[in-house]
């Protein structure tokens, strides 16, 4: 379960992923060190373009840790990381945003002051513009129709009726879809959510679910899903991740993940019961 | 208002002010243009500052620093050049200083970034009295040949309207929204795209640009000119009070508390300059307690806000005075003992 088995990881539901395919984002023994305490400890991990796959662990596993390095918020001490073959290493947050890796933050980090549609345009004017048809004029080039203007990024993550209220005003569930159409609004290859169903109710965090899957089938983008609420994770991604103590200790589909012994150790009966009723 | 209706107010309000502005020599008085021109250069000063710093939050004290390396720019260079290009020059050297600063402090905040530009500036003064002193042999330099009030009053108010003209374009540009998005959550700024890094510095060293280029024009209002006047830490105090008590993130109200501040200097400081500072002190206390969107946050609904909250404090004390508040409590109390 170790290292080579991201190669045979199941791509969409269907079969084996075939090994000479180039993955999307790959991190090769990708270390982060702070001070004596290594908080990532050389994690391999291979993300393909189309795929739902969700990171778990147990608390303090360097989940959000691993997540920062992979989204560049966090220069890693060592390893690598590529996106579509292009090294990515020691590179600054915002090339990778315009390379098209976008992260949403446990906390919503939304611009209070900015009005709710103000917040979705930020992304647009900066890693999400695209030259224009002609010159100066016209619609941008290459953008899904979906992601076209604040507009329709809005209607997708179900926000219209808020545009005009500041972004402080909304309700927090409000504010972690604004956090996600933030990042939409960057038109990326790759979505990376930092727990956005923290704190919500559990029907909230059903539609939260059913939202993420929604996004990466219609925008065709691939999704990197950190959670604690293993149990809908589980339901709802194509492959699990689990991180240990900053080391990746399984890597699988969640109905082998949760049969995995080293995993059911490193949670400690804390919520194995919770993930018999996935396999249920 | 929608946007382009803003836009045009605000160009509206500035062409008349300009108006005014440039119509004033004419029929003012010699003391009453020197008023007007240390106002318009406040009006530059502070509206540059809060362009970069009101925005992004950093809060520089290094503004006396870049006045003081365009006064001493003209200070050197006038003898040898045009009266543009001396401005021009201070400006530029101002701004490359900016950009060497920025590159070096601008991955700091809050405290660290006021205390550590307020030591830089302190630095660049003495350095370049140890080099007056110990190379050129002077203490300070004489200035022959000056322009006159016209010229000075006439190129201050070019850069005034030039850096508010600046300001209510920047803040319709990326660039702005950039410099917005820092201020609010710098690290989310950056995943979203824009690269913080070169933003700050570019609106560091705009900033400084205008500031140089203000203490290159204004410098020749002394005849004499050394380290400890030009590198006056007081005028980059002031700059930074003006646009707090205006209102960082406004546009009018910096121009607004350097009107205000420019009419109290002249009246207060020569007959009671203690009175002076500590009015300055005072509006600062008021309106970090009470306004703290500043002064160019007034607006009349605010005045009935605090009326309402006299009249209710008014009411409250008259209430316990009377005694009825006491009576109120003793009777609660009895009702207590019956009910149990």
């Amino acid at each position: 379960m170790h290292g080579d088995s991201a190669s045979s990881a199941p791509e969409r539901g269907s079969s084996v992923a075939a090994p000479e395919r180039v993955p999307l984002l790959e991190a090769r023994q990708l270390t982060v060190r702070f001070g004596g305490l290594v908080a990532v400890d050389r994690v391999d991990a291979r993300f393909h373009a189309g795929e739902l796959v969700g990171i778990i662990g147990p608390n303090g596993a360097g989940k959000t840790t691993f997540f920062n390095a992979i989204s560049g918020v966090q220069t890693p001490t060592s390893g690598r990381l590529e996106l579509a073959g292009r090294d990515l290493t020691g590179r600054k947050p915002h090339q990778f945003a315009r390379l098209g890796l976008a992260r949403t933050f446990q906390t919503p980090r939304v611009f209070a002051d900015l009005p709710v549609a103000a917040n979705i345009e930020f992304g647009l004017k900066f890693a999400g513009r695209r030259p224009r048809k002609w010159w100066l004029w016209g619609e941008e080039r290459g953008v899904s129709w979906a992601l076209r203007d604040a507009q329709s990024i809005l209607s997708l993550i179900g926000l219209t009726a808020q545009a005009g209220l500041r972004a402080a005003d909304v309700t927090p569930a409000q504010q972690r879809l604004l956090e996600i159409g933030m990042a939409l609004a960057t038109r990326p290859r790759m979505l990376l959510l930092d727990e956005v169903a923290a704190g919500l109710t559990e029907a909230e965090v059903e539609e939260m679910a059913r939202l993420i899957k929604r996004l990466r089938d219609e925008l065709d983008l691939s999704v990197v899903w950190i959670e604690h609420a293993v149990t809908v994770l589980l339901r709802y991604v194509e492959r699990v991740i689990v991180l240990h103590q900053g080391a990746k200790i399984a890597d699988a589909r969640p109905h082998e993940v949760i049969r995995d012994p080293k995993v059911v150790e490193a949670y400690l009966g804390d919520e194995i019961i919770e993930l018999d009723k996935v396999a249920a | 208002m929608n946007d382009r209706q803003l836009l045009v107010r605000d160009l509206l309000v500035l062409l008349a002010l300009t108006g005014w502005a440039l119509a004033l020599p004419g029929i003012a008085s010699d003391f009453v243009i020197a008023m007007a021109l240390t106002c318009l250069m406040y009006v530059a000063l502070s509206t540059s500052w809060t362009l970069f710093c009101g925005a992004t939050r950093y809060l520089s004290l290094a503004t006396s620093a870049f006045f003081g390396i365009g006064a001493y720019t003209t200070a050197v260079a006038l003898e040898h050049l045009p009266w543009v290009a001396t401005i021009a020059l201070g400006s530029g050297i101002a701004a490359l200083t900016a950009v060497v600063m920025g590159l070096a402090v601008l991955h700091l905040r809050g405290t660290y970034f006021a205390v550590l530009t307020f030591g830089m500036a302190e630095l660049i003064r003495h350095a370049i009295s140890y080099f007056e002193k110990s190379v050129s042999g002077t203490v300070g330099r004489v200035l022959t040949v000056v322009p006159e009030l016209q010229t000075i009053y006439l190129t201050v108010l070019v850069l005034a309207v030039g850096t508010v003209g600046l300001s209510i374009w920047l803040r319709r540009t990326r660039f702005g929204l950039a410099l917005v998005g820092i201020g609010a959550d710098e690290q989310r700024a950056q995943t979203l795209g824009v690269d913080t890094r070169r933003v700050k510095v570019i609106g560091f060293a705009l900033t400084a640009a205008v500031a140089g280029a203000v203490g290159a024009a204004m410098a020749v209002r002394w005849t004499y000119i050394d380290p400890h006047t030009a590198f006056n830490p007081f005028i980059g105090f002031q700059t930074v009070l003006i646009a707090l008590i205006g209102g960082v993130a406004t546009l009018w109200g910096p121009l607004l508390a350097a009107i205000v501040f420019s009419v109290l200097a002249e009246t207060l400081r020569l007959q009671a300059p203690q009175v002076y500072m500590m009015t300055l002190g005072l509006l600062l206390i008021l309106c970090v307690l009470y306004l703290p969107g500043g002064l160019a946050s007034l607006r009349w609904s605010t005045f009935q806000g605090w009326r309402r909250d006299m009249a209710g404090w008014w009411k409250a004390r008259r209430h316990e005075w009377s005694g009825d508040k006491e009576r109120e409590k003793q009777r609660a109390r009895r009702q207590r003992v019956l009910g149990a």
